[in-house]
């Protein structure tokens, strides 16, 4: 495990009569256990040039309810460019506060993840080997004519958009990101029955996704046209 | 106006290949101006006992004073047992969970009625009973009016 520890100090002598001078130190250790955290996105920085806001952090990329850390810098010297640090998703997101020039923040993030796509494809017909089943951007093809066996294959591919579980002649696909705008039905796969035997599939959701994760989103502001960037690190608990 | 000033270290000799060793300061500044934040709720000391979820600071009415302008909230979990946490929300939207010793610092945009800071203890923090530290700075929160008659 790793050691990696924050140090916050809050001073000021002219704030109140008595002068503040608040130091506190916190070893960065996962969700209720003493164990140092050991993910990290690196430090990272991203120039913008326009107001447009952006997802820092995907809430569905990291487990929920862990103890992740998000570190935010402006590093503008302008006074009056800032952004907005959002939790939701572009569009429909609560604004935590705004950091300007120069202002940094630490955060923990729940990371809580969206409502996920779910469809199960089902194969029926008589398949051949030199049919082909696209979808997703992956072509898969049967290594024999039972239905057991090519779900096999389907299960065992990589898509990047979808983790694929299921059993017998069916995968289940399950999006990586909770969205609004999957809705999967045969027309988004590609059968090519070059065997002429009748191969086909069926398409049923189980359940619709929602754009509801709780992304990091940032948004610029104060200026839509000159650059600004952010300074950013994710200590997460993976 | 006043200077009030903000610092983060984050070290570590084996989280990556090379040693992570960051420093950052800042000056906490009225919103959009080099003008100093010159109001303060006080640090505050809390005692809960209940997992009950409370508002850290006045419930914001319909035109906040702090609307537009710039705020900054720190919370501490003064737990010493790690897996005693507190739920930090805003607006009931999950922010994240400060476990026993971590530490939060965050600008808080006060929106009218919709972006209260909350903050609820686990289950075994309320059980054990959880210290939790908490101030802002800030440039203007409309507390409540007098209500006794």
């Amino acid at each position: 495990m790793a050691t990696t520890t924050a140090t916050v100090t809050i001073s000021s002598t002219d704030l109140l009569t008595d002068e503040l001078s608040l130091s506190t130190s916190a070893t960065l250790t996962g969700a209720g256990n003493s164990t140092g955290l050991t993910g990290t996105s690196g430090l990272g920085r991203k120039t913008t040039a326009t107001v447009a806001p952006y997802t820092l952090f995907h809430a569905d990329d990291y487990s929920t309810d862990r103890a992740h850390k998000l570190y935010i810098k402006n590093t503008s010297t302008n006074a009056a460019y800032y952004y907005d640090i959002g939790i939701g998703v572009i569009g429909n997101n609560n604004t935590l506060g705004r950091v300007y020039a120069g202002d940094w923040a630490l955060i923990p993030w729940s990371a809580s993840g969206g409502t996920k796509e779910v469809f199960t494809i089902t194969l029926s017909g008589t398949w051949a080997t030199a049919d082909t089943l696209a979808f997703d951007g992956v072509t898969i093809s049967p290594t024999n004519t039972a239905h057991a066996d090519t779900a096999a294959v389907i299960r065992a591919t990589y898509y990047p958009n979808w983790v694929v579980t299921g059993s017998g002649s069916n995968a289940i696909f399950t999006a990586r990101r909770a969205r609004a705008d999957q809705e999967i039905d045969t027309s988004e796969w590609t059968l090519v029955d070059a065997g002429g035997s009748d191969a086909a599939i069926a398409v049923a959701t189980t359940t619709e996704g929602l754009a509801d994760p709780k992304n990091i989103i940032i948004t610029p502001g104060g200026s839509s046209t000159n650059s600004v960037t952010l300074e950013y690190m994710l200590l997460s608990d993976d | 106006m006043a200077t009030t000033t903000a610092s983060l270290t984050i070290d570590s000799s084996d989280l990556v290949g090379d040693a992570l060793s960051l420093s950052t300061s800042n000056t906490l500044y009225k919103a959009g101006t080099t003008t100093g934040l010159e109001q303060t709720t006080g640090m505050a000391s809390l005692y809960l006992t209940a997992t009950t979820q409370i508002d850290l600071f006045p419930v914001l009415p319909a035109s906040p004073a702090g609307a537009g302008k710039q705020s900054w909230v720190y919370i501490c979990n003064k737990a010493t047992d790690e897996t005693h946490y507190v739920r930090i929300t805003i607006a009931d939207s999950v922010i994240g969970d400060l476990y026993g010793g971590d530490f939060m610092w965050m600008p808080w945009s006060q929106q009218a009625q919709h972006a209260d800071i909350e903050l609820a203890p686990s289950a075994a923090a309320a059980a054990a009973g959880v210290f939790v530290e908490f101030t802002c700075i800030h440039e203007g929160i409309t507390y409540p009016t007098e209500a006794d008659s």
